[in-house]
């Protein structure tokens, strides 16, 4: 019974520590970052194991014509079309799958209001391939994103 | 034996399911609402060696289309067909030409520093006459009879150089006749054709680019500058799609999801005639140079999704329908002042059309 039990505990144990290994694996995925258009930056975030990323820095904060913050107006769903893009919430859902890749997420274009089923695998350290697609990944198209960091001091 | 008291496995337990609970639970946009945003204005890339690339998008242009179903109708017409070898000219009506096209164009490789598409065009075009069991000209015979045939491959390439510069370019296989899918023509018929540009990008709404290609658009081999231009206005009502001498647009947005345009498109190649049940040596190595350019409307929105709906309506103007004879199919180059004689000169009147078409778009 007691080697049952200390199977057991080693195993449990043994998921413990794989599971943060997993964890901090998965959290590389935290921080700011550049999509390849330099249009926007989006930070994500974890919210229970999942992650996120809003937009917190637009080029063009402004809309040009009112001079007031640029909205959602692309969105389909015409009760969003207020709401403030900085802090608009375009990656959701996205899981760790191992070995450098985050998946069953969506992201949404502000551009054209519509939302794809995405993919994110990190190529190194600060580079991120996003791969937004339609049903099937081969349909898709793949955008670089650069991870961001506080200025260096001088 | 080992000694494991009961207490130690029940700590080991408790002590983890806190730590587990803890690690599903990092929650760093708890501040989102009081979070300053302005601490993200100076931000810079942690590695240095970050280049850009022009991107390939325009804001507020039409999306790409990844395959395409539709059907093109032409209405009643007349086709003049000019004396070949011992038969006379004969003037034929046309009651309808219609048929299925389909294209896809699928990304091999889609990301910011190259983007390869391998697409593949397949047409079907069917002449109704209004006198089928009466017709005497082989031109009018084998168009009855077989109809013409369109089978295109390409690959297209868009290389950015740098954040405002790009190339562009496209080659294409095309096998066009009057052959059947069943009893595919030679592929010593096929029909090539090749486009480089090279373009920049020097805003989000604002597209250029210039080259040359080698085009059957007029019906028979030519080789012609190309100059792409795709812009929209700062208020994304409006714009312009062009990619002269193919198509050229100006584009009205209703929304990102519904836009109208006028314009043109030059649709063009050379169709091999081997209708074997009419044309003997040395008359069966005959080319139609057919050309022809349709002003139209048209209409395009999201019906769902990625699925969107494209509807066209316009008069299309015959630019060629005459008929070369290529020896043993090597091709040759008139260009527009050449004096090669045609085999015949053909005439056509010219009808309304439609075209109606369901796709999927591109992210």
């Amino acid at each position: 019974m007691k080697k049952v039990i200390l199977s057991a505990l080693v195993s449990l144990m043994l998921v413990s520590v794989s599971y943060a290994q997993n964890s901090e694996e998965a959290n590389r995925l935290i921080g700011v970052w550049e999509p390849s258009h330099g249009k926007a930056k989006v930070k994500i975030d974890k919210i229970g194991d999942k992650f996120y990323g809003r937009i917190v820095w637009l080029k063009t904060a402004k809309n040009p014509e009112t001079g007031e913050p640029r909205v959602d107006k692309n969105n389909p769903d015409e009760s969003l079309r207020n709401t403030p893009l900085r802090g608009y919430r375009i990656l959701k859902d996205f899981v760790y799958a191992g070995e450098d890749e985050w998946s069953e997420g969506t992201i949404y274009d502000p551009e054209n209001g519509n939302t794809y089923s995405c993919s994110i695998k990190m190529t190194d350290e600060n580079t991120l391939d996003i791969r937004g697609y339609i049903g099937v990944s081969a349909l898709g198209r793949t955008d670089i994103w650069k991870r961001l960091k506080m200025p260096s001091k001088k | 034996m080992l000694y494991f008291p009961k207490s130690f496995g029940l700590l080991l337990i408790f002590s983890y399911l806190p730590f587990s609970a803890l690690m599903a639970q990092v929650d760093s946009t708890q501040a989102e609402e009081e979070e300053d945003f302005s601490m993200y204005d100076n931000l810079e890339f942690v590695d240095e060696s970050v280049k850009r690339f022009a991107s390939v998008k325009v804001s507020g242009k039409s999306p790409d289309k990844l395959v395409s179903v539709g059907y093109d109708f032409q209405g009643a017409y007349g086709i003049n067909a000019s004396d070949f070898g011992t038969n006379t000219a004969a003037n034929e009506q046309v009651s309808a030409t219609h048929g299925l096209r389909f294209a896809a164009n699928i990304p091999v490789i889609s990301k910011n520093s190259i983007i390869i598409q391998a697409g593949l065009t397949y047409w079907n075009t069917k002449y109704e006459f209004e006198n089928s069991d009466k017709l005497i000209h082989p031109l009018h015979k084998t168009l009855s009879e077989n109809g013409l045939t369109t089978t295109e491959a390409a690959i297209s390439v868009y290389k950015p150089l740098t954040e405002t510069s790009f190339l562009l370019a496209r080659v294409a296989a095309g096998l066009n006749g009057d052959y059947k899918l069943a009893d595919f023509q030679p592929m010593k018929y096929n029909r090539y054709s090749v486009a480089l540009l090279w373009g920049k990008k020097p805003l989000d709404n604002k597209q250029w680019a210039i080259g040359l290609s080698q085009t059957y658009r007029a019906g028979e081999l030519n080789y012609l500058p190309v100059l792409m231009y795709n812009w929209t206005s700062t208020n994304r009502k409006w714009g312009v799609e062009s990619l002269l001498p193919a198509r050229g647009d100006v584009r009205y947005n209703f929304s990102p999801r519904s836009m109208l345009f006028a314009g043109f498109d030059l649709e063009g190649t050379s169709f091999r005639i081997g209708n074997k049940n009419e044309l003997n040596p040395p008359f069966n190595d005959l080319e139609l140079r057919r050309s022809e350019l349709r002003f139209r409307l048209k209409y395009e929105r999201q019906l769902i999704g990625f699925i969107w709906i494209s509807a066209k309506v316009g008069y299309r103007y015959n630019y060629s329908f005459n008929v070369d004879r290529v020896e043993n199919g090597e091709d040759f180059f008139r260009g527009f002042f050449g004096d090669q004689k045609y085999v015949m000169e053909n005439s056509l009147t010219n009808p309304l059309f439609f075209n109606f078409s369901i796709n999927l778009v591109s992210p």
